[in-house]
């Protein structure tokens, strides 16, 4: 009896689970991790941060199979199923329901929010030889307009949110929270991960805007 | 003994395919009535408000203790059993509609063969016997593997859960937490566990246990307090493993 491996339907559905939390989430806590040292100026981000991943071996690969062809998995799958449900957050007033009807709103926000950050940078950068080499200046200069430094918050905290919430029901999904008391207490901590992850990101964008030097 | 008349906005439809529509009753209530039994009072005199006499309200009871399940609607917005909504404790207009994601056959009588259609699909049942005697007597289990599988044993297949679940629905797959709690309940009966592959395997299919999304509604609507989402995540835990057992052999 292999019914659960014949069917690719439950296999495909804790895929879409495992991506969303490896590598697509461990990608947001590095990515932000990354960012946050936006604080110690031009020079440093450029040369240390950046130039540090743009000099590893087998980078194409890396960004292929580590993040871009997991995240489109993740996210195609999730556009695809989104349909099964039906949310009613006004008539159901748990806060677990607000936060399921979040995470399929946010799940869609991200999607358009990356199409932009992903063309805006990376995108960008390979037509463009200026934003590769000061991706600093390139993010002051871009975050200095307020409806992009908007943009950039909300962006950031809706992948917060997804990735806090998708943790905590995770959890549940493949049964390491199984009580109710493990289940709440695990979702404050995810909330506290989320808060945690939200203000290095917070850091990380105020920190274009902080530090001092365009172009370095 | 009538204390009051009590304002009642029920959704009615006359047959299944038919469009639904509202009519207001004041109907009389007596001291520590509930919804079924102002209901019955309803049915003897069915005058709307505005005086007109129209067919009688059709609604499903049994038991009037809430155990039976016959009677879930939707009262004041959320799924629950009539028989146990007492109307001091209730908002008033109190609006009653037919208990939704189930077809209605007539006003608040819906169709919920699909609760035990899913059932059956989710093998929750225990085989005593097969094509032979077993002659054996079943094992003992601890009191508490006992006290806690009896709180899902309390299900009544009323079908809340199912109403309140935005996964569950008319043209979706998803078979619902109830079934998935039975699934829990068996598996961990002494006999009823030599089948929980098999169990497993049914709810790792379309609709099963992958297509809960957590919203965890399910819990709060349950009138007999069942740990449904607890079963969820038992039942993760039961699927990981048996993932794992079908991927690199048991």
């Amino acid at each position: 009896m292999t019914a659960s491996i014949d069917n690719t339907h439950f296999l495909l559905r804790r895929l879409h689970s495992l991506f969303g939390l490896v590598p697509v989430g461990a990608f947001l806590v590095f990515h932000l991790w990354e960012n946050s040292q936006s604080r110690f100026g031009a020079a440093h981000f450029n040369e240390t941060v950046v130039g540090g991943l743009q000099r590893l071996n087998y980078l194409p690969f890396l960004e292929l199979f580590v993040i871009a062809l997991p995240l489109l998995f993740h996210a195609g799958y999730g556009l695809a199923v989104i349909g099964s449900g039906r949310a009613e957050p006004l008539r159901y007033r748990f806060l677990r329901n607000r936060w399921y009807w979040l995470q399929r709103i946010s799940g869609v926000g991200l999607m358009l929010f990356l199409l932009l950050h992903v063309g805006m940078t990376r995108i960008a950068g390979m037509f463009e030889p200026s934003i590769r080499a000061d991706l600093f200046g390139h993010m002051q200069q871009s975050l200095s307009q307020p409806p992009v430094l908007a943009l950039y918050l909300i962006g950031l905290w809706l992948a917060v949110f997804h990735l806090a919430n998708g943790l905590s029901t995770a959890a549940i999904a493949w049964g390491l929270t199984t009580s109710a008391n493990a289940q709440r207490r695990f979702g404050w901590l995810c909330g506290a991960f989320g808060l945690l992850l939200g203000a290095i990101g917070m850091h990380g964008l105020i920190g274009f805007l902080a530090a001092a030097g365009g172009a370095a | 003994m009538i204390r009051a008349n009590v304002e009642l906005r029920i959704r009615r439809q006359d047959t299944p395919g038919s469009a639904p529509y509202w009519q207001v009753f004041n109907a009389p209530v007596r001291e520590r009535d509930n919804v079924i039994s102002v209901l019955m009072q309803l049915r003897q005199q069915p005058v709307t408000a505005d005086g007109q006499r129209v067919d009688p309200v059709a609604f499903e009871h049994n038991c009037m203790e809430e155990v039976c399940g016959a009677c879930a609607m939707l009262i004041n917005g959320l799924p629950r059993p009539s028989c146990s909504a007492l109307i001091d404790e209730l908002d008033h207009p109190i609006v009653l509609e037919p208990l939704p994601k189930f077809p209605v056959v007539r006003d608040l009588i819906v169709d919920r063969s699909r609760m035990s259609e899913h059932l059956q699909r989710v093998k929750a049942w225990i085989r005593i016997d097969g094509a032979w005697e077993i002659h054996e007597r079943t094992q003992r289990q601890s009191q508490q593997a006992w006290a806690r599988n009896y709180l899902y044993s309390r299900c009544m297949s009323c079908g809340c859960c199912m109403a309140a679940c935005p996964q569950f629905g008319p043209d979706k797959a998803f078979v619902g937490p109830a079934p998935l709690a039975q699934v829990r309940l068996m598996n961990a009966h002494p006999t009823g566990r030599y089948d929980s592959a098999e169990r497993l395997h049914a709810i790792m299919a379309e609709g099963g246990l992958t297509d809960c999304g957590n919203a965890q509604n399910c819990v709060r609507v349950c009138p007999k307090e069942i740990p449904l989402t607890t079963a969820i995540g038992e039942l993760g835990r039961q699927t990981t493993l048996q993932m794992l057992k079908d991927l690199f052999g048991a």
